[in-house]
């Protein structure tokens, strides 16, 4: 009997917590205010700590890193050689191409960054939990950074804030698929949507005009159409694959970011907003 | 300072604080342990599928507070894992250490596809793709091995539950 209403009484504070998980996801959803806010004030506390735990444990992880790619050392170190070798060979060919590129996207009006402030950053922590792509960068609202500023490196756009406190922000990145960004193919009329995949540097580009010719090597760009909340003209990748729906008049392209995502030391925050 | 919530309070702040300055700089794979997952689970198998949930939620919650993830989805995660690690605790008939150490990642597992399940649902077909696989067996497999700690700093949050449990057993 007395076992029997324990369960009972289980049951409802196990239904009692799941509506209050999903009262909360409806707030988020929403975007609350006090749930922002929240966030912001951990931020706050728990970066210093985050930072000085980072520099005393550095040779512990260091280690780590080392012991958990051991076996993968051998075989590296061999393509490695065999890389550099050929790599010596591509320099010069590299050189050419590299001012070939600054010349084209100079006429195609690709200024990247142009005269936009941006603040210098250096990356001080990745993810807190296993899902979710996200960088915590070392300036925040004091070096006037706000949410939803775009972030990029010297490659290319690589996402944009979400969080910040007076001296730290939090950036969530392209490829983790948590926002989508409007992009435009470089030397076409072709425009579409572009959304990471949850994984490594890899986007999708969808709701691409099929009758538009779109080539696999293209550069994409950010469109900063009306509304888009990044500025145009940020390189975002090249187009790696292009798929054509004929009946749906549409394609869809996969896209190679330009930003190498592993271990990102800096980072700049393009103090931009969009207009109105 | 006697009374097992304000200790429970205690346990997950501890727990929270190391995961955010030192577990996840150790990463296999991209994946580290989920030290708050972990305590929701030892505290359902301390204390039953109810006090895993209230434990769960409470640190599903906290860990939620820290990453960029739809608010809200940590605390199912962890709630689930906790209502999960207690009832199967319930449900074995003998003690051993490696049915503990199954138990955790069988609810670390639950825990973290509730996540990705919920996530889904929510929009976020991302948080379902090959990499769960990857997370279910390193956050299982560190699970299983941080298990033991956990029970013990939850036997300290609840000493009464605890005994009682391993008494009625």
């Amino acid at each position: 009997m007395a076992s029997s209403r324990r369960r009972g009484r289980a049951r409802i504070t196990i239904s009692l917590l799941l509506l209050s998980a999903v009262l909360l996801l409806t707030l988020d959803s929403r975007g609350s205010g006090p749930v922002q806010s929240a966030r912001s004030a951990v931020l706050s506390v728990l970066s210093p700590l985050g930072s000085a735990a980072s520099t005393v444990v550095s040779p512990f992880r260091n280690a780590w890193n080392s012991a958990f790619d051991q076996g993968n050392l051998k075989q590296e170190n061999e393509t490695l050689r065999e890389e550099n070798d050929r790599l010596k060979g591509d320099i010069t060919a590299n050189s050419i191409a590299k001012q070939q590129l600054q010349q084209l996207l100079q006429l195609v009006g690709i200024p990247f960054v142009g005269d936009t402030p941006v603040v210098h950053t250096r990356v001080v922590s990745g993810a807190v939990g296993n899902f979710g792509d996200r960088l915590e960068l070392d300036k925040g609202s004091n070096a006037g950074i706000e949410r939803n500023m775009p972030v990029v490196t010297g490659e290319g756009l690589i996402g944009k804030v979400i969080e910040v406190s007076e001296n730290r922000c939090v950036v969530s990145l392209l490829s983790s698929g948590t926002f989508r960004v409007g992009f435009s193919v470089v030397g076409t009329a072709a425009i579409g949507i572009a959304q990471g995949s949850g994984g490594d540097g890899s986007l999708r580009g969808t709701n691409i005009d099929s009758r538009l010719a779109v080539a696999v090597g293209a550069i994409t760009a950010t469109s900063g159409l009306a509304g888009s909340p990044f500025p145009p003209n940020l390189p975002i990748g090249t187009v790696t694959a292009v798929r054509t729906n004929e009946a749906a008049l549409e394609s869809t392209v996969d896209i190679s970011m330009f930003a190498n995502l592993n271990n990102l030391v800096y980072a700049d925050v393009v103090l931009w907003k969009p207009a109105g | 300072m006697n009374h097992p919530a304000l200790r429970y309070v205690i346990v997950i702040a501890t727990a929270a604080f190391l995961q955010y300055t030192v577990i996840t700089q150790f990463r296999i794979a991209g994946v580290s342990a989920d030290l708050l997952l972990v305590i929701a689970i030892a505290a359902g198998m301390i204390g039953g599928a109810e006090r895993g949930a209230i434990v769960g939620f409470a640190s599903g919650l906290c860990l939620d507070l820290m990453v960029t993830t739809p608010f809200g989805l940590c605390a199912i995660s962890g709630l689930v894992a906790g209502v999960v690690a207690g009832l199967l605790e319930d449900a074995t008939v003998h003690s051993a250490r490696w049915l503990t150490m199954v138990i955790a990642f069988v609810a670390s597992s639950a825990g973290i596809l509730s996540f990705a399940i919920a996530g889904t649902l929510l929009g976020r077909p991302d948080l379902l793709s090959g990499h769960v696989l990857t997370i279910l067996a390193i956050v299982g497999i560190t699970s299983a091995a941080l298990v033991f700690p956990a029970l013990r700093a939850c036997r300290w949050a609840d000493p009464e539950d605890a005994l009682l449990r391993a008494a009625a057993r």
